[in-house]
C-alpha cells in the first residue's frame, strides 16, 4: 500500500473517537418523538442507500484511512466528493457541543486526497478556469459584466452588489433581477468593474492555493468604490465572505449582507414593500450555505411574510434541519445525476406542502431545485427570491406590523431586568413565545442583554408562555422573586397560567452557554 | 444509483445483482467499512458484501439463494446496537441492511394493532402513529432514532416506556418471518389467513416467542405487528430525591409495584447526574440518588392524582420532592439523552437486567472497581442508571465512558470486571452479543441451551442464518 499522508485529517482524530455510530445522522425522524425538526438528515444518503454515505458511515471510513485499514484509491475519492457538505449531520449530531464536523473533515480529506494527487479532471478544470479567467466556468473574464447589457454602474457607491460567477455567467437572471431590484427600489449601489470568483468552489473541493490571492483582489476593489456594504444574491459567496475570508485571516472594514437580509432590514425601515394582486401559497429552501451555515433562518422568511397576499407554509425539515437542494459542496459539478436525485427528493417534500411557488435565495440552490423539479416531472415553479419579488407591487408605503401590547410589555419588563439573565454567556439567545407572538433575548455582555422584537435565527432555548403567566410574572420587582414563579409555573402549571419549554441546542452546549445557573435561579434544578 | 462501484468479487454477486440490481448490492471494501461495527467498539468479522432490500418477496430470494449455496447471511437493522450483535463471525457473509424495509403495511384501529416492515424505526413509527392519534406501548430503546422494531425485538431491548408496557418483545402481537430454508411463517392469528392479526396466543404453541431474541438466528423478520394504545395527552412528572441509595431502591420498588408511571427511572448515584446533567443536584447537597416518574394519561385528574400518590409514597419512604425539571426533559428528550454524553468518551456499557432489590449490591462492587482503576483521576466519567421494567425489576445501566483512545485500555480493564461483577450480583444481560456471550455461556443450564440448539438445528440445518452467535468464541 502506498502511502499517503493526512495532514488535514489527522488533527481530527480526538473528535473521531467521540462519534459513538448512534446514527441520528443517518436514520433519525425527530419530528415528533423529541420535536427536533431532524428528518434523515442527509439527502446523498437518503438517494444512494448505504450507512457508507452517511456522516456516521463516513467516519468509520475515516477511521479505517487513518488506521492504514483501507488502501487509499479512486473509491475513497469518489466517496470525498459525494458530499455536499450541507451540515445537515453535524446540525444533527448531539456528541459534541457543535456537533460532529464532518463537513470539515470531508473537506480536510479532500484536500489531503489533492496534496496526495488523486485529483479528479473535472476539478482540475475547474481550478485552472479560475486561475485563468477567474470564474470556474471556463468563460472569458472580459465578460463577466455582459450579463447586465448596457446598464451603466458608478465608480463609487454606497453598496456593492457582488454578484458572483453563477449569477454572471449561468443564473444571469438572478444578476439581472438583482440589479432591477435595486434599481427600482432606489439604491445607491454599483457592482465592481473586475470582480473575480470569491473562491467558494475552491475550498470546497480541496484547492485552495490561489483563495487568498482572490480574496485579496476583491477585496481591494471593492475598497475602490467606497462602498460600506457589500450585498449578494448567492448563499456561496456570502459563506465564503462571511466564515471563510475571516478565517482566512483577511480583515476588511465594509458590512457584507445577503440580499435577504438587506431587504429584510429596507423593508422594516420602510424604504420599501411588496405586494401580490391575487393570494399564492409559497414555501421556502433554506440554502445551506445561508443557513447552516451563516445562521441566516429568519430575514428571508420575514421578507417572505411581508409580501402582501402571500402565505408561507414551511416544509417538513427547514432551518436548522432543511434538506439540501442537492448542489453544495461540488456535488453537482462531480455527479451531476446524484444532484437531481438529491434535489428531487427536495422538491417532493416542497410538493407536499401545497405551495405553488417553491422560492429559494441562493444561484446553486435555484439551479438545483429546477433541475430536481424537471428530473422528477414536477409543476412546481422555482423561483430566486429578488426574481419573484420583482414581479411583485413595490412600493415605499411601510406595512407597520402591529406589535401585541403584552409582548411589548414583556420585552420591556425583561429589559429592564438584566439580572434574570445573570449567569448566561454572552451570544445566548431565548427565543419568547406568547400566543404566536415572538421576540428574543440575545445576551450581549455581563449582565447585559438587548430584547429584540423579532423570531431568533438560532435560540439556544424556546420559552413559551401563556398570556396569564406573563401578565403574573411583569408584575415582579425583584428578579429573584421573577425567578421563583417562573419555576413555579413551569412545575406546577394551571390551565391559565403555564409556562413550557423547548431545548434547541444540547445539553452539552446548553451548560457551555451558562443555562446551569439560569436554571438553578428558576428553581428548575 | 451508484458512486463506489462494487468490486463485484464476492462470490454472489451477480445472483445478488439479479435479485435486487447493481444499486443496492456492494463488496467494495469502502462500503463495507461503514457495516464493520455497530454503537459499540466490538469487533467480529467483516461483512462479505451487503444487500439492501425492498420487500419479502426480496428477501425471499436472497435467503434461498444463501440456503442453496450455504453460505452465511447476517440481517443488520439499524446497527444501532450496544453488543455487536448485528456482526458477522465468519468471514465473507451476506449482510442484509434492513432499513429500506420500513412501510406501514396496516394500521387495524378495530383490533388496536399496527403492522409495519421490519426496518422501520421506533421514532418514525411514533411520528406516524401520533398522526393518527395513537401511540406504541414500549416505545423504543434509548437509541430509537436510529434503532428498527426488528433489532430491537430480535435482542430484548428495553427502553422508554417499559415500567408501563415491559420490554421491546412484549408489544409484539405477530411476526412474519423469512426462515433460513426461504419459507416464510407468520405467527400469532395470522396463521388464520382469514383473521385479523389482534393476538399473540392462539390456538397452537406461541411460535413468536421463538424469534423474539433470537439475535437474527432463525429467521429474517420482514413484518411485526405491534400493540397501540390512544394517545393519553395528559402529563404528570415528579423528580425525587433520596440521601442513599438503598432508600431510593425500596421507594423505586414501591412505585413500580403499584403500576402508575409511563417510564420510570432512578439515577443510582449523585456523580450520574454530573455526567447526565452537570448542575442537576447542586442546590440538593444531601442527595444521593433520584427517580423520575412519567405519567402519561387520557384524563387529567387521573395523572394529577398519580403523581400525587407517587409524591406520597416517596415522602413516607424518606424521599424528597425535587420538583419535575429533570423528569420532563428526560421525557421531552426522547431518544436524544446518551448522545450528549458521547462528549465524555467513547462508552463501554454493561447493560442487563436485574431485581430493583438488587441495585445497591451492583453499585457497590461498580464503585469498588472505580477506586481499584482510579476512574476519576483518568478523567473516565461514569453513569449509573436504572430504568425500571415490569412490576420488579430494571434494565441497569452502568456505563463508562473513555475520554481518548489512549484511556481505552485501561477503561477496558475496569469494564471487563463490571461485567464480571455484574453477572456475579445475579444480573441477566437483555441483549447478549459479543458483549456478554463468554459470560452467558459460561452461565447458562445445559438443557436450556441445547434445547435451542435443537431448534435452530431443525430451523436451520445448514447453519447459514446468523451462524456461530451463542456459540462464543470472540
Ligand atoms: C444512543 C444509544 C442508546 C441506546 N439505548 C438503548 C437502550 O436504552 N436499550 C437497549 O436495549 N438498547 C439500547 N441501545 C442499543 C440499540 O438501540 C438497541 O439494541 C436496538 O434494539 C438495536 O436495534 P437495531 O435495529 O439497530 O439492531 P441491530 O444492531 O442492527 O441488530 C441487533 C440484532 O437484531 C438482529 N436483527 C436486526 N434486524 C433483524 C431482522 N429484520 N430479522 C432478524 N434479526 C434482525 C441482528 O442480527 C442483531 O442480532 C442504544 C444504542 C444507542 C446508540
Ligand atoms: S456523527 Fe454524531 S450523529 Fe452521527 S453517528 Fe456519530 S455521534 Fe451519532
Ligand atoms: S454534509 Fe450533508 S451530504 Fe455530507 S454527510 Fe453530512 S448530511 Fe450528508
Amino acid at each position: 500500500m502506498a502511502k499517503v499522508n493526512f495532514p488535514n485529517l489527522e488533527p481530527f482524530k480526538d473528535e473521531l473517537w467521540l462519534c459513538g455510530r448512534c446514527g441520528d445522522c443517518s436514520l433519525a425522524d425527530k419530528i415528533v418523538a423529541s420535536d427536533r425538526g431532524v428528518n434523515h438528515p442527509c439527502g446523498v444518503k437518503n438517494v444512494l442507500g448505504f450507512e457508507t454515505y452517511s456522516a456516521k458511515g463516513r467516519i468509520m471510513v475515516i477511521n479505517d484511512i487513518l488506521d492504514g485499514n483501507l488502501e487509499i484509491n479512486q473509491d475513497i475519492v469518489d466517496l470525498a466528493y459525494a458530499c455536499n457538505i450541507c451540515k445537515n449531520c453535524q446540525e444533527t449530531c448531539m456528541a459534541t457541543a457543535d456537533g460532529i464536523r464532518i463537513p470539515d473533515m470531508m473537506e480536510a480529506l479532500r484536500k489531503d486526497l489533492v496534496a496526495n494527487g488523486f485529483s479528479v479532471q473535472k476539478h482540475e478544470e475547474i481550478e485552472n478556469s479560475i486561475i485563468n479567467e477567474f470564474n470556474p466556468y471556463k468563460e472569458t473574464k472580459d465578460f463577466r459584466l455582459k450579463v447586465f447589457g448596457d446598464r451603466e454602474f458608478p465608480e463609487k457607491a454606497e453598496v456593492v452588489y457582488f454578484t458572483g460567477c453563477t449569477s454572471s455567467y449561468r443564473e444571469k437572471e438572478i444578476a439581472v433581477t438583482t440589479v432591477e431590484l435595486l434599481s427600482k427600489i432606489g439604491i445607491n449601489y454599483t457592482v465592481l468593474p473586475d470582480e473575480r470568483c470569491c473562491g467558494s468552489i475552491l475550498l470546497r473541493l480541496g484547492r485552495e492555493k490561489i483563495f487568498g490571492d482572490l480574496t485579496k483582489h476583491n477585496i481591494e476593489s471593492i475598497k475602490r468604490t467606497g462602498a460600506k456594504m457589500v450585498v449578494t444574491a448567492c448563499a456561496g459567496c456570502y459563506r465564503t465572505w462571511k466564515i471563510d475570508v475571516i478565517e482566512a485571516g483577511y480583515k476588511y472594514d465594509f458590512q457584507v449582507l445577503h440580499i435577504t437580509e438587506f431587504l429584510d432590514e429596507l423593508i422594516s425601515k420602510g424604504v420599501a414593500s411588496f405586494e401580490l394582486e391575487d393570494r399564492l401559497r409559497v414555501t421556502y429552501h433554506d440554502p445551506c450555505h445561508l443557513g447552516r451555515h451563516s445562521e441566516v433562518y429568519e430575514a428571508p422568511r420575514r421578507v417572505i411574510e411581508s409580501i402582501g397576499n402571500v402565505e408561507l407554509v414551511e416544509m417538513t425539515t427547514n432551518k436548522r434541519y432543511a434538506h439540501c437542494c442537492g448542489s453544495g459542496g461540488g456535488l453537482k459539478g462531480t455527479y451531476g445525476d446524484l444532484a437531481n436525485e438529491v434535489a428531487g427528493n427536495r422538491i417532493r417534500e416542497a410538493e407536499e406542502t401545497g405551495a405553488e411557488f417553491l422560492l429559494t435565495a441562493c444561484p446553486f440552490c435555484f439551479r438545483g431545485l429546477k433541475d430536481g423539479a424537471r428530473h422528477i416531472g414536477s409543476d412546481i415553479k422555482v423561483l430566486d427570491l429578488p426574481t419573484f419579488l420583482l414581479d411583485t407591487k413595490i412600493s415605499k408605503s411601510m406595512k407597520r406590523v402591529k406589535e401585541e401590547p403584552l409582548k411589548l410589555k414583556f420585552m420591556e419588563y425583561l429589559a429592564n431586568h438584566p439580572m434574570i439573565f445573570d449567569g448566561l454567556k454572552k451570544g445566548a439567545i431565548i427565543e419568547y413565545e406568547i400566543e404566536d407572538s415572538r421576540f428574543h433575548i440575545e445576551v450581549t455582555g455581563k449582565r447585559e442583554i438587548i430584547a429584540n422584537p423579532q423570531r431568533a435565527d438560532n435560540p439556544d432555548v424556546e420559552l413559551m408562555f401563556s398570556p396569564a403567566a406573563v401578565t403574573t410574572l411583569v408584575t415582579f420587582d425583584s428578579e429573584d422573586k421573577y425567578a421563583e414563579q417562573f419555576g413555579k409555573f413551569f412545575k406546577e402549571p394551571t390551565d391559565l397560567e403555564w409556562i413550557r419549554f423547548n431545548l434547541r441546542l444540547n445539553i452539552v452546549k446548553l451548560l457551555m452557554k451558562g443555562y446551569r445557573k439560569f436554571a438553578q435561579k428558576a428553581g428548575l434544578i | 444509483m451508484t458512486v463506489v462501484k462494487a468490486a463485484a468479487s464476492h462470490q454472489l454477486y451477480d445472483e445478488l445483482v439479479a435479485i435486487v440490481g447493481q444499486e443496492r448490492v456492494n463488496d467494495n471494501p469502502v462500503i463495507i467499512s461503514a457495516y464493520s461495527k455497530d454503537a459499540c467498539h466490538l469487533e467480529a468479522e467483516r461483512p462479505g458484501i451487503v444487500v439492501m432490500p425492498n420487500s419479502v418477496e426480496e428477501v425471499q430470494k436472497i435467503v434461498k439463494l444463501c440456503a442453496k449455496t450455504k453460505s452465511p447471511i447476517m440481517p443488520s437493522g439499524g446497527r444501532n446496537g450496544i453488543c455487536g450483535a448485528c456482526l458477522p463471525r465468519v468471514p465473507n457473509a451476506v449482510m442484509l441492511d434492513m432499513v429500506n424495509m420500513k412501510k406501514l403495511v396496516k394500521l387495524d384501529e378495530d383490533v388496536m394493532t399496527v403492522t409495519v416492515e421490519s426496518g422501520m424505526r421506533w421514532a418514525e413509527l411514533i411520528h406516524i402513529l401520533d398522526n393518527h392519534g395513537y401511540k406504541l406501548g414500549f416505545r423504543g430503546p434509548y437509541g430509537g432514532n436510529a434503532a428498527t422494531i426488528a433489532g430491537s425485538v430480535s435482542i430484548n431491548s428495553m427502553g422508554y416506556a417499559a415500567s408501563k408496557f415491559g420490554p421491546a418483545p412484549e408489544g409484539v402481537v405477530s411476526l412474519e418471518v423469512v426462515l433460513p430454508s426461504g419459507e416464510i411463517v407468520r405467527t400469532g392469528s395470522a396463521w388464520n389467513k382469514d383473521a385479523q392479526v389482534f393476538t399473540r396466543y392462539s390456538s397452537f404453541a406461541d411460535l413468536t416467542g421463538i424469534f423474539l431474541g433470537d439475535h437474527g438466528t432463525l429467521g429474517v423478520k420482514t413484518k411485526l405487528t405491534l400493540k397501540i394504545y390512544p394517545n393519553a395527552p395528559f402529563s404528570s412528572y415528579i423528580d425525587l430525591g433520596f440521601t442513599n441509595l438503598e432508600d431510593a431502591a425500596i421507594a423505586f420498588l414501591e412505585i413500580q409495584k403499584r403500576g402508575l408511571t409511563e417510564e420510570l427511572n432512578c439515577l443510582l448515584a449523585r456523580e450520574s447526574a454530573d455526567t447526565y446533567f452537570p448542575g442537576l443536584l447542586d442546590s440538593h447537597p444531601g442527595i444521593n440518588a433520584t427517580i423520575h416518574s412519567v405519567i402519561m394519561e387520557t384524563d387529567q385528574q387521573l395523572a394529577e392524582r398519580k403523581v400525587q400518590i407517587i409524591r406520597e409514597i416517596g415522602q413516607e419512604l424518606k424521599g424528597k420532592d425535587l420538583g419535575n425539571f429533570a423528569a420532563q426533559i428526560h421525557w421531552a428528550e426522547k431518544f436524544n439523552e446518551v448522545q450528549p454524553m458521547y462528549n465524555n468518551g467513547f462508552w463501554l456499557n454493561t447493560c442487563h437486567l436485574r431485581p430493583i432489590v438488587r441495585l445497591p449490591e451492583l453499585m457497590k462492587r461498580m464503585r469498588t472497581i472505580f477506586k481499584k482503576y482510579n476512574l476519576e483521576k483518568n478523567g473516565i466519567k461514569w453513569i449509573a442508571d436504572a430504568l425500571a421494567v415490569d412490576r420488579a425489576y430494571t434494565a441497569a445501566w452502568v456505563t463508562i465512558f473513555a475520554p481518548t483512545r489512549d484511556k481505552m485500555e485501561l477503561a477496558e480493564k475496569a469494564w471487563n470486571e463490571m461485567l464480571d461483577a455484574a453477572i456475579e450480583t445475579g444480573g441477566c444481560p437483555y441483549w447478549n452479543g459479543l458483549l456478554w456471550e463468554n459470560r452467558t455461556l459460561e452461565k447458562v443450564e445445559e438443557n436450556f441451551i441445547q434445547l435451542y440448539r435443537t431448534l435452530k438445528n431443525a430451523i436451520d440445518p445448514d447453519n447459514i442464518m446468523a451462524p456461530n452467535v451463542f456459540e462464543g468464541g470472540y
